[in-house]
């Protein structure tokens, strides 16, 4: 049973790996890089949103400003590859801004807050056009040998994604993570215990700013092209909490799941149309539906999402095991 | 042995209510203090002052000699001073032992070179409060006096040098409220200082060396169990003028 | 110089009167059942939509249908939506109810894009390009209209909070659920006249704000947080302290136009809920009462 799931799990890796080699500037390389960035954001809200359980409603200001950060820098000449580091810490210093105030909000009143500050920051990036290039976004220089640049990406991306699922897994196994999880059942005993819990949200926003900046920067580079309607937009932030929400908000794979999951769901999306009755519904029009309807449906019958049903279903599979080897021993 | 935890002039106004005025209190090292009053008499207040929870309005607390007055409750719990809480709050998502475990990862600041394996050192409070067999047990599953025991357990983790008891019998039956005092009076023999608020009156002046009665915020009485039990004050306060007499 | 200050608090108080009316429903919600609101969003948009749907399509006049048919028809979707998707999660913590309704919101807009499409939509009456002078500022009737029912709403919500026997109840489980069990109340079918009400309330706020601006299936979103502003800044324990916060924000937002570009107005809004959500944990009516060590009611 080990060894096959291992096999399974190096098979993946190696495909994926393969993907720009055997099929360059694909359609499967587009989809593969986004996935790995989907999963880096959804990996990244996790850190506070599932570990330290203050849900945010504004962490695409991460994801712009770590794009901005390297598009602004690209074009006043810094190597391109510096900006990448480079991006995410200033996301996590922006979050460090922000955070101050906010983190000593609890529960629902944090996220309102972060709300706001999705949408301040927002209107920011729209109106500082000096720096921003305000509506109209910032275009980047394209290479001159697209397909190795964009191949390259492709397992730089991969990269951040394996990098962000150990940073992801060490948390989860270490003090500073118990501390997380301690201050998300409650955070008034924590601290009874000694945790500090606003220095462990903080730190926890920053981890998490610097892995979301990242991924922007990688994005910036990628699409060669930005604007606040993207980079900023609200229906961002509400896809990094809808991704670890489906995939099983607080666990170490479900926001991989739940990134892959949404970017194959996204993708069919923008494409599909069912025919129905004569008439021919162009599925991108549903996406809210469906995502609204994930989240009631989720929230409503299994909140810890495909890996708490997935678990539910090996529970009740191995109790099931269970009672027919009594009923073979006992007959 | 010396005064370790002293308080003087202890006062916390709500608004425009004293919900403790006054009070001066000393418990010396390695005895078991009691905290009693009727209710809405300001012991969980003045508790909960000295845990952090709330910065008193005027008045000084003390911990061996050290102002501690208005720190931060962690900061609290990492000089020595654990507080248990009277409405049991265990992490429910997580088992006994992480529960413990988060206890022992925290707490009373490490003395550097002490080295720490945090998951034996839970086991062995588990051990010690007779919660071992329940280590992976969910701590949303267990029944009240489990919980009451884990609430101390965790308490007892992070290494207290005092340890705070906030109604740790409320609601158990005659039987687990001896099985706790033999509790306590064990955790008093490891050299931890026990501070303990009660209601009910076998387990707090069958365990006490000294207690201290509180009403409407006002320390009334102070002394050992006899001493206390037989002050006229105290009786009208519980009973009512009449019975004094 | 003078006019031009008349004109813009006047413009102010106006657009105070309109965030006011968007705001009591999300207050009352939050008030009575703790629960924040995020649907509150989707109902104003959906008022808008409705009322639409009523003068434009069946003609009706504007005040019938954005005053006496919106709010019940609301009260009857906010009752549903307490029963369906609220009710189940008023155990679990907090955030679950948020993401809910949250979910909720989103499935609005797509059923509104659905059955409207995202076109910007207007509604256009005999009383739209209306205005007279009072001296010389121009006030527009439509506006003055919608701000006077918001001013009558306020009235008649505080008889009813006062006076009628289901206000209490509504005030008293706001207050302390626990009395208000322990006192004989159904604080859970108060809880589903307190949402009812709330959405009866925030789309009666879409269908008369509809009147004045053009709106689409995003609606709603923008006025949900500058209602949240105004729920912080003014309290949960009184509609006086929303309209109250309501008025400061409208003011900040016009004086600030002063100093920043008018796009960034929003911005002012949002830097206002941060402070007001630090500063101020039971709105100004707590912040005043902690000064002055009043003796808790």
């Amino acid at each position: 049973m080990r060894a096959a799931r291992i096999l399974v799990f190096l098979g993946v890796l190696i495909l994926l790996v393969l993907i720009p080699v055997v099929g360059r500037g694909t359609y499967f390389q587009h989809l593969g890089f986004l996935t790995f960035l989907f999963i880096i954001l959804s990996v990244g809200w996790n850190l506070v949103g599932g570990y330290a359980g203050q849900v945010s409603f504004g962490h695409v200001v991460f994801f712009g400003i770590g794009a901005y950060t390297t598009a602004i820098l690209w074009l006043r000449g810094i190597p391109q590859l510096l900006t990448i580091p480079l991006a995410g810490i200033v996301a996590a210093l922006y979050g460090l801004l922000w955070g101050w105030p906010c983190l000593r909000l609890r529960g629902p009143y944090f996220s309102i807050a972060t709300i706001g500050v999705g949408e301040a920051t927002r209107l920011l990036a729209l109106n500082l056009e000096n720096l921003t290039g305000g509506a109209g976004g910032l275009t980047l220089p394209t290479p001159e040998d697209i397909h190795f640049y964009l191949a390259g990406f492709y397992y730089l991306a991969f990269l951040l994604m394996v990098g962000s699922l150990l940073i992801s897994a060490w948390v989860r196994n270490s003090r500073f993570g118990l501390g997380l999880f301690a201050i998300r059942m409650d955070e008034d005993a924590a601290e009874a215990l000694g945790v500090h819990a606003f220095r462990y949200k903080i730190l926890a926003l920053l981890l998490s700013g610097f892995l979301v900046g990242l991924a922007g920067s990688l994005y910036a580079q990628y699409i060669l092209y930005i604007d606040p309607g993207t980079v900023f937009g609200f229906s961002m932030s509400v896809n990094m909490i809808l991704m670890p929400i489906i995939g099983g908000i607080g666990t170490l794979w479900g926001p991989v799941l739940g990134a892959v999951i949404f970017t194959v769901i996204q993708d069919r999306i923008m494409t599909l149309s069912l025919n129905l009755w004569g008439f021919s519904f162009k599925l991108v029009q549903f996406h809210l539906l469906v995502y609204g309807a994930l989240l009631v449906l989720i929230i409503l019958f299994e909140p810890r999402g495909l890996v708490g049903l997935a678990e539910r279903v090996h529970r009740r599979i191995s109790r099931w095991r269970q009672a027919r080897a009594v009923i073979e021993t006992a007959g | 042995m010396g005064v370790i935890l002293e308080g003087k002039g202890v006062t916390k106004y709500f608004g425009g209510l004293a919900a403790v005025h006054n009070v001066d209190f000393q418990v010396q090292e390695g005895e078991i203090f009691g905290l009693i009053g009727p209710n809405g008499a300001g012991k969980t207040t003045l508790f909960r002052t000295i845990a952090g929870i709330y910065a008193p309005t005027s008045g000084r607390i003390f911990f061996r000699g050290q102002d501690i007055t208005g720190l931060k409750p962690y900061v609290i719990c990492r000089l020595g001073i654990t507080t248990t809480h009277q409405v049991v709050r265990p992490f429910l998502e997580m088992s006994v032992l992480e529960n413990v475990m988060v206890g022992a990862s925290f707490g009373r600041e490490w003395v550097t070179g002490e080295t720490r394996d945090v998951r034996k050192e839970a086991m062995r409070v588990l051990e010690f409060t007779g919660l071992a067999s329940k280590a992976d047990v969910l701590a949303r599953n267990l029944t009240l006096p489990d919980r009451k025991r884990l609430e101390i357990a965790r308490a007892l983790a992070t290494r207290p040098t005092v340890l705070l008891l906030d109604e740790v019998v409320a609601g158990l039956n005659p039987t687990e409220t001896l099985q706790t005092m033999q509790l306590i009076r064990e955790i008093r023999d490891q050299g931890i200082t026990i501070v303990m608020v009660e209601h009910v009156m076998q387990a707090v002046m069958g365990i006490s060396d000294r207690i201290m009665v509180l009403n409407y915020g006002e320390k009334i009485a102070e002394g050992s169990p006899q001493e206390v039990a037989t002050n006229p004050q105290v009786i009208s306060a519980y009973l009512g003028t009449s019975h004094a007499l | 110089m003078t006019t031009d200050l008349a004109i813009l608090l006047v413009s102010a108080v106006l657009v105070a009167g309109v965030y006011a009316t968007m705001s009591y429903g999300l207050a009352l919600i939050f008030g009575v059942m703790k629960v924040i609101n995020l649907s509150h969003a989707g109902a104003v948009m959906l008022g808008a939509y409705i009322a639409y749907v009523l003068i434009v399509g069946l003609r009706m006049n504007p005040f019938i249908a954005t005053v006496l048919v919106v709010p019940p028809l609301f009260f009857l979707l906010g009752v549903l939506l307490e029963r369906v998707f609220v009710r189940p999660v008023r155990k679990a913590p907090p955030i679950a109810s948020l993401l809910l309704l949250f979910g909720v919101w989103l499935m609005m807009q797509n059923i509104a894009y659905i059955i409207w499409t995202g076109e910007v939509r207007t509604i256009t009456t005999p009383y739209t390009m209306m205005r007279f002078k009072v001296g010389e500022v121009p006030i527009n009737v439509n506006r003055l209209a919608v701000f006077l029912v918001g001013a009558i709403t306020l009235l008649l919500l505080h008889q009813f909070m006062t006076r009628t026997y289901l206000g209490k109840a509504i005030r008293a489980t706001a207050q302390d659920s626990t009395a208000a069990k322990l006192a004989g109340i159904n604080t859970d079918q108060i809880d589903m006249v307190a949402f009812g009400l709330g959405t009866a309330l925030a789309g009666m706020a879409g269908a008369l704000t509809s009147l004045i601006y053009a709106f689409d299936p995003n609606f709603g979103g923008s006025y949900m947080l500058k209602s949240f502003c105004i729920v912080v800044l003014g309290g949960v324990e009184s509609f006086l302290g929303v309209a109250l916060g309501s008025l400061i924000l409208a003011l900040a937002e016009a004086l600030s136009v002063l100093w920043i570009r008018a796009g960034m107005q929003d911005f002012v809004s949002f830097v206002v809920l941060i402070v007001a959500l630090l500063v101020t944990p039971g709105g100004l009516p707590g912040l005043l009462q902690k000064r002055y060590a009043v003796r808790p009611r």
